[in-house]
């Protein structure tokens, strides 16, 4: 009876995600155009990504990615949390940067897609209107559409992570930052020695879902860009996909997602860890 | 006064940055009440000459027949939505309540399907679905959508069953009560919390999601919203102030849902990251 209840849950999960991600593994060892039938041939399409320029730039991209995605969006959002807690005004400043959260990264990539255009976006336009003589082109010059790209992200993702620090700060005592504030620390050595170590656990969670999602990147890169001009703004994500449903590499596109999957679970290995021990305790 | 004085350089930052926020947000606004020539012609803070949002939109849906797209991931929504509280739910009180043999194990397969980048299963799901003759179709598009979204519904019901006192179960197993009775009486009159969590979070990725549409629909009739408005774009950037009017009309429903259940988005929030 009990195994009647997980069924479908079990059946759907297993039959459209677990064997399909085995599959793919195995499919990474093959040169197949999707059409005639695959041949084996080893851990060619793995050697072939390290001569491959193209993934090379797609993997500087993508570290790219991560690197300003510490430094922006998760650090931004930690920053942002401390300032504007008791802050006056601080339910107006804290919703101005949730509204990016209600919609989706097609809109936030197409919005941005706007806002960077080089003859008729508002960026330039304000470039003009403080009388810089400047005019980027945003999206196609190299590394600037990269750049550019994490900008729009930054955009999305501030608020997540600052809504997790104003959760965490929520949650230290009183207790001991009084005690501080008696011993003579000022606010800056408060932070640094008793704040920010009781917020561990939440930045731990905030550092590994910001470097996993960096990896993850999809629409936002689609839809501005296309990974252009001459996959100049690629990252491993969108390589995968071009290889695999425009030239019809499925094999080597297996494999980029392999590595891209490698990856992603090595970074969160010790978040894993620590969840599934927990969860041992409950058992 | 010195007290306002120190805050300053906070609130400056602060203001920088709200207007940072908030201009991307009014000048899509502005623009989709553009027409395309005055969109041409003027600079971006200029207001338009005369109101065209409508036009604008009448317009887009008649060409990108958007209405057809918007029906569909309405369907995948609500039907993904359906599927998964109804599976995960099940699942969750199992897992917890009747905890069959290997329900660490089960539970670890099911989640592991949050863990890995999509990219992992495009391949062989694309193959899968040819050889069904499930691509292109909404069955198969509503089954992708509802596996993608059980783990982490799984992990919400679970987690929100541990909570529930054994007390009331051991009651209701003295009153006769078989395990399917106990779920449906007992169980799911109490689980308002974690459903609306499941379902802010399940519709709204249903809705936003462009991958799996563009990898696995063809045809107008099954395409979803995200993927329509993305291929408006083009590599020539488009018509802005059509595009922007799509973005806006497409963008509604994920808002009133967020508004709607607001209360149940940081609850989310919490479980999802310290799941």
């Amino acid at each position: 009876m009990s195994y009647v209840f997980i069924l479908p849950a079990f059946a759907l999960v297993v039959a459209l995600l677990v064997l399909p991600m085995m599959q793919n593994v195995y499919y990474s060892f093959f040169k197949w155009d999707g059409i005639s039938p695959p041949l084996f041939n080893g851990l060619k399409n793995y050697l072939a990504m390290f001569t491959d320029p193209v993934i090379a730039g797609s993997m500087l991209n993508t570290v790219i990615w991560v690197v300003f995605t510490l430094v922006f969006p998760a650090l931004g959002g930690l920053v942002v949390a401390v300032f504007v807690t008791g802050l006056r005004g601080e339910n107006f400043f804290k919703s101005v940067f949730f509204i990016p959260l209600t919609i989706s990264f097609v809109a936030t990539g197409i919005i941005w897609t706007y806002m960077l255009g080089r003859e008729l976006g508002v960026l330039n336009g304000v470039l003009a209107l403080l009388g810089i003589p400047l005019k980027p082109s945003y999206l196609t010059s190299v590394p600037l559409n990269t750049f550019s790209m994490i900008f729009a992200w930054t955009w999305q993702q501030l608020g997540t992570n600052m809504v997790m620090f104003l959760m965490g700060l929520g949650t230290i005592p009183r207790d001991p930052i009084e005690a501080c504030i008696i011993d003579g620390a000022n606010k800056w050595q408060t932070f640094v020695h008793v704040k920010f170590p009781m917020l561990a656990p939440i930045t731990t969670v905030v550092i590994t879902m910001a470097m996993v999602n960096s990896f993850k990147v999809f629409d936002i890169i689609y839809v501005m860009t296309r990974g252009g001009p001459y996959s100049s703004s690629e990252t491993l994500a969108i390589s995968m996909f071009r290889e695999t449903f425009t030239l019809f590499h499925m094999g080597y596109g297996a494999a980029i997602s392999v590595v891209l999957s490698l990856i992603v679970i090595l970074i969160s290995a010790a978040y894993i860890r620590r969840m599934t021990k927990r969860d041992m305790l409950y058992y | 006064m010195t007290r306002w004085l120190r805050k300053a350089p906070v609130y400056a930052v602060l203001v920088l940055l709200t207007l940072m926020w908030l201009l991307p947000v009014v000048s899509s606004f502005l623009v989709s009440f553009k027409s395309s020539e005055d969109f041409v012609s003027q600079t971006f803070y200029q207001l338009p000459t005369q109101i065209y949002f409508f036009k604008n939109l009448v317009t887009v849906i008649a060409q990108y027949r958007l209405l057809d797209n918007l029906g569909n991931s309405l369907m995948y929504s609500a039907a993904g939505t359906v599927v998964v509280i109804i599976a995960a739910s099940m699942a969750g009180f199992s897992i917890v309540r009747l905890r069959p043999k290997f329900n660490f194990a089960l539970f670890l397969i099911i989640y592991s399907g949050t863990l890995f980048p999509f990219q992992m299963y495009l391949i062989p799901v694309y193959r899968l679905f040819n050889t069904l003759n499930l691509y292109d179709t909404r069955t198969g598009m509503v089954l992708i959508y509802s596996a993608i979204c059980i783990p982490f519904s799984l992990f919400v019901y679970r987690g929100f069953y541990t909570t529930i006192p054994r007390e009331i179960e051991e009651a209701a197993k003295l009153d006769g009560c078989g395990p399917a009775r106990t779920f449906i009486s007992v169980f799911l009159p109490q689980s308002l919390a974690p459903t609306a969590v499941v379902a802010l979070f399940q519709a709204t990725w249903i809705w936003n999601d462009l991958l799996f549409g563009m990898v696995l629909s063809r045809a107008q009739s099954v395409r979803p919203i995200m993927v329509a408005v993305a291929t408006m774009t083009g590599y020539g950037g488009g018509n802005i102030p059509w595009i922007m009017t799509a973005v806006i009309f497409t963008s509604i429903p994920t808002i009133l849902l967020f508004v709607v259940l607001r209360k149940f988005f940081i609850q989310g929030m919490v479980l999802s990251i310290t799941s």
